[in-house]
């Protein structure tokens, strides 16, 4: 075909592509020659020099390009019969915005109702897609798993990882290409422009190896650098790079000084470093294998060799970990686990994805559903036309599509607002929602939200394009024509009727489930907001401090200077009083094994819940407002390494070490496994649970020591710091700051807020979702009234004729009221019949966020079917007073 | 009657003289015109096809001499209705350049 050069240069193959701007016809007829004659021209041009051949080239595209609508133009009409797609999707669309034109308030309110449907359903999709879909930002993360050991008789699913253990491991498991440890590591950075606290961790030295990871400058730790001696090298993290050395490349070999002792940058660490959230450096672990005691405390990771399942690797953990059991734990009281590393860190986002995501498609369905019925009406309406155009010869198909392509194009209209809005709603969410979203995790509005938004376009378009589309297939003609179709005399076809009633019974059932399902959410939500968390929170600052060895190195130097800052914050104007612990409430946790003066020592396998335990000062109680259910406080001068033991514990330790004891104040306790039994501690008092866990979690058993009896380093070396005032806390953490900066200046204060603010942010995830669920549910209630409203609009209006005879026959208005109430009502009690069932199997899923209610609720459903039935009633008022207001003579005239 | 297109009344122009394929009326319209019109491929056959539609040109199946262009699948030959409207046209810039020159020799128009 070609008569020129076989291979053809790039200016042709541009100009061959550019062609297809033309007529199809043009290409059929002319193509070849015209590409003939470009390349023939071309080469000439391109012999008289580059310039010249780019002017022709130009010269030659800028005529295609302004000829095409020319000829294009040239062609119009020539193919009227041909019903070629893309002509006949052109005018379906010309057509369809015409028609919308004419009806611009029904056009808004659809396109409205399905936008706030797709932007519900993109915004919760960015998130489930950032938390559940993509993948972690290493390499073959398919082969990451989380390591840990449980120890179900302690009441512990995770105990952390013992050293020896893993050591195990890591010599006798065959299936992991390799395993790293790591613990958490906060530390005080200090330098000329002041004290920071940053959060890190400890790694073991083939931690990068198993992320899969490189540094970004230096290098990783050696294994010597990771024996059993400390060695003061540091890995600092991008941010840490860009923000404390700007980023500058000569800051491998620099020193950085760390808990008051010089360290030595060996590496830079990328960004996907900062797993598993927020880490801004690693420093060596220096585990020792033959450490003595049981210490758990690590994470895990492995990388497991291509080809291993889990479920293989799992089994082989068991084997490599069968020698610690012969050795020191006969009971199998801790066995390893091992898990999918997405699952273990966002396994607690599970639900609330979950939840969101069916919600959010429940609105869209509930969306399309009314737009369906709002269409259905519309073809019904216009049956005349359809059935005029039918008449001429247009296919049953032909009109089905037009009637899809206007689909099409309201949900395209609908998707751009909606990504849009989703967009902003995803901002919302974001602002107001949980904290605790690992930073890890990118929660963006990407080009997979993009495509995920034009599906669920496509999607709702066909779901509601169907309706009509499919009445319009079994439409008749003849009837339509006969009977006037669209005229107000002929009533409404039995079919068409049938399905506009369908679609909203579907609505109020589907917003029955939502509406049940926020009641349920916001029930749970407000029972957990009065739930007593145990203290009284009105009014208290809290912070921590992290004394480094390097400068406190006692546990008398440390107390020492605890009790000045507390000494000067008691005296502070307006300050109340002021008391210190190891662990705040929804803090840190601090493990033992205690056993009842008396009782046998536990058989290996019985339950032995672990105990919550903290160091408190004797103020901090009434700092706390902590309430005292019997006994006493014990007092600052109590105690000490010789004498008695005096602790403070709560109402769930009572009842776990003397549940047939009314009054435990004086029973005495000891440290499971001591067995020199010298160390007995002694109750002088019973407190109320502080819900330390959170307010969804259960306490557990937890009791308080003084804190001038902690003889060792290690649980003083961070404090929270309690301080009840009456002059506010923003005046309270300026005075603190200035008293800890005057006592040592290289001291930060950490996590500086209100107790108020601690346990909001506790339970800020299920006020998110109890506030959007909500906000699900008040926009299906109003799309499915509104789509009532709607056919109960219509119904009358094609009933007009029947009861302008009613009344003329003699029936009141209160009774045509009534009449048009009740059809209303018998919508909603369908609706409801389907709904109820519904409701009930699918909430179960919420079981898992509802404390405090039951997912069957009888309270929160009646008052949800109320609300709908009520609603229903008040929406089906209007049309039904336009009906009682019908002229009997009029509308019988109009026949 | 409007005037006829530039591109219409050169390439009627040029294949008044003898039977043409594309490029060859492209080269002879930049002769006629001292360069000044080029003929572009995409105008060039677009043109072609219309005058093809108003019976003014027709396709013919092979080169006039033997020998030569014997590439060229497509040539182009005038019909006698072309011949009468490139004559038409002529006639019409005829009058209209008689028009002219009597006004600027200062007589009057025509009768």
């Amino acid at each position: 075909m070609q008569p020129h050069a076989p291979r053809r240069s790039l200016s042709a193959r541009v100009f061959h592509l550019l062609l297809r701007v033309l007529p199809e016809d043009v290409r059929e007829g002319n193509g070849a020659e015209i590409e003939a004659l470009f390349a023939d021209q071309a080469a000439d041009a391109h012999a008289r020099g580059p310039l010249y051949h780019a002017a022709f080239v130009a010269g030659a595209a800028w005529d295609l390009v302004r000829r095409a609508p020319y000829e294009h133009w040239r062609r119009r009409g020539r193919h009227r019969n041909e019903d070629s797609p893309m002509r006949s999707f052109l005018a379906d669309l010309r057509f369809a915005v015409r028609s919308f034109g004419r009806q611009p308030g029904a056009t808004a309110l659809i396109v409205l109702t399905l936008t706030l449907g797709i932007a519900a359903n993109t915004a919760v999709f960015a998130i489930v897609d950032g938390l559940f879909l993509r993948p972690f930002p290493f390499p073959e993360p398919g082969r990451l798993v989380y390591l840990n050991e449980r120890a179900p008789s302690w009441n512990l699913e995770f105990t952390g990882i013992n050293y020896p253990d893993f050591h195990t491991w890591r010599e006798r498991a065959s299936t992991f290409e390799s395993m790293a440890l790591w613990g958490e590591a906060s530390v005080n950075l200090a330098d000329a422009s002041g004290a920071e606290r940053v959060n890190g961790l400890a790694v073991t030295w083939d931690f990068a190896k198993t992320l899969g990871i490189r540094p970004v400058l230096g290098r990783t730790f050696t294994k010597e650098e990771d024996g059993a001696t400390p060695s003061r090298v540091v890995m600092i993290g991008y941010g840490l790079w860009q923000t404390r050395f700007a980023g500058s490349r000569d800051v491998v070999g620099q020193p950085l000084r760390i808990n008051s002792r010089p360290y030595t940058i060996v590496g830079v660490l990328p960004r996907e470093a900062e797993f598993p959230g927020n880490t801004q450096f690693w420093l060596p672990l220096n585990g020792d294998p033959n450490q003595k005691g049981e210490n758990y405390g690590y994470d895990g990771i492995g990388r497991l060799k291509r080809g291993v399942t889990i479920e293989q690797a799992r089994a082989d953990l068991m084997r490599a970990h069968a020698p610690i059991w012969v050795a020191r734990d006969s009971a199998h009281v801790v066995s390893p686990r091992l898990d999918g590393l997405r699952d273990q860190f966002v396994s607690n986002f599970r639900a609330t994805g979950n939840v969101l995501g069916a919600g959010a498609l429940l609105v869209l369905l509930i969306a399309c559903a009314n737009v369906a019925g709002a269409m259905l009406a519309r073809s019904i309406f216009r049956g005349r036309e359809i059935a005029i155009r039918q008449a001429l010869g247009a296919s049953a198909r032909r009109v089905g599509r037009q009637l899809i392509t206007e689909s099409l194009a309201l949900a395209a209209v609908a998707g751009a607002g909606g990504t849009l809005l989703g967009r902003w709603l995803l901002h919302l969410l974001l602002t107001f929602g949980p904290d605790q979203i690992p930073p890890w995790v990118q929660l963006q509005f990407g080009v997979r939200t993009i495509v995920f938004a034009v599906l669920v376009i496509a999607a709702t378009a066909l779901v509601f394009g169907l309706a009509p589309a499919l009445q319009v297939q079994r439409a008749d003609v003849t009837a339509q024509l006969v009977s006037g179709g669209a005229g107000t005399r002929a009533s409404v076809g039995i079919p068409q009727r049938r399905m506009l009633d369908a679609l909203v019974v579907a609505e109020i059932a589907l917003a029955l489930v939502l509406l049940a399902g926020s009641g349920l959410l916001v029930r749970a939500y407000t029972s957990l907001r009065n739930t007593d968390p145990g203290f009284r929170p009105e009014g208290v600052l809290t912070f921590r401090l992290s004394l480094p060895q390097a400068k406190y190195p006692s546990a008398l130097a440390q107390r020492q200077f605890y009790s000045t800052v507390v000494d000067r914050l008691a005296a502070t104007p307006g300050v109340q009083s002021a008391g210190v612990i190891t662990c705040l409430p929804f803090g840190c946790h601090w493990g033992m094994f205690l056993r009842a003066e008396g009782a046998a020592p536990p058989s290996r396998n019985a339950s032995n819940p672990v105990v919550l335990t903290r160091y408190a000062s004797a103020r901090y109680f009434e700092t706390m407002g902590i309430r005292l259910v019997r006994g006493r406080f014990f007092t600052d001068t109590e105690g000490g390494p010789t004498g008695p033991h005096p602790v403070v514990i709560n109402e769930q330790l009572a009842k776990q070490l003397w549940p047939n004891v009314a009054d435990p104040v004086g029973k005495r306790m000891i440290w499971n496994g001591d067995t020199t039994s010298t160390d007995w501690l002694t109750v002088v008092g019973v407190v109320r649970d502080v819900r330390h866990y959170g307010l969804v979690k259960p306490m557990i058993g937890g009791l308080y020591r003084s804190a001038f009896e902690a003889d060792t380093v290690q649980p003083l070396a961070s404090l929270g710091i309690a301080v009840r005032s009456a002059s506010g806390e923003a005046a309270v953490a300026g005075a603190a700051r200035a008293i800890v900066k005057a006592l040592d200046p290289e001291l930060p204060l950490i996590e500086v807020r209100s107790a108020q603010a601690a346990l909001d942010r506790s339970i800020a995830d299920r006020r998110t979702i109890a506030f959007v669920f909500a906000a699900f549910a008040g926009i299906a209630l109003a799309l499915a009234l509104g789509g009532m409203y709607a056919v109960l609009s219509y119904v009358v209006g094609r009933r007009r004729q029947e009861i302008g005879i009613r009344m003329a026959l003699g029936a009141r208005k209160g009774q045509v009221v009534g009449l048009v109430v009740r059809q209303g009502l018998r919508l909603v009690a369908v609706g409801v019949l389907i709904g109820l069932p519904i409701s009930l199997v699918a909430l179960r899923e919420l079981s898992s966020l509802l404390v405090g209610v039951s997912a069957r609720d009888p309270v929160t459903y009646s008052v949800a079917i109320l609300l709908l039935a009520a609603t229903a009633a008040v929406s089906a008022l209007i049309p039904a007073r336009r009906a009682a207001g019908v002229d009997p003579k009029t509308a019988l005239g109009e026949g | 009657m409007p005037d006829m297109r530039r591109p219409w009344f050169y390439i009627l122009l040029s294949l008044a003289q003898r039977d043409r394929h594309g490029s060859g009326i492209v080269r002879d319209v930049l002769d006629l015109t001292s360069g000044e019109l080029r003929l572009w491929p995409v105008t060039l056959y677009g043109s072609l096809d219309e005058l093809r539609e108003n019976g003014w040109i027709r396709e013919v199946g092979a080169a006039p001499v033997a020998d030569e262009d014997r590439g060229h699948r497509r040539w182009f030959r005038i019909t006698p209705q072309g011949r009468r409207a490139l004559v038409g046209e002529m006639e019409r810039m005829q009058s209209i350049v008689t028009v002219a020159q009597r006004r600027l020799a200062g007589l009057g128009d025509p009768s």
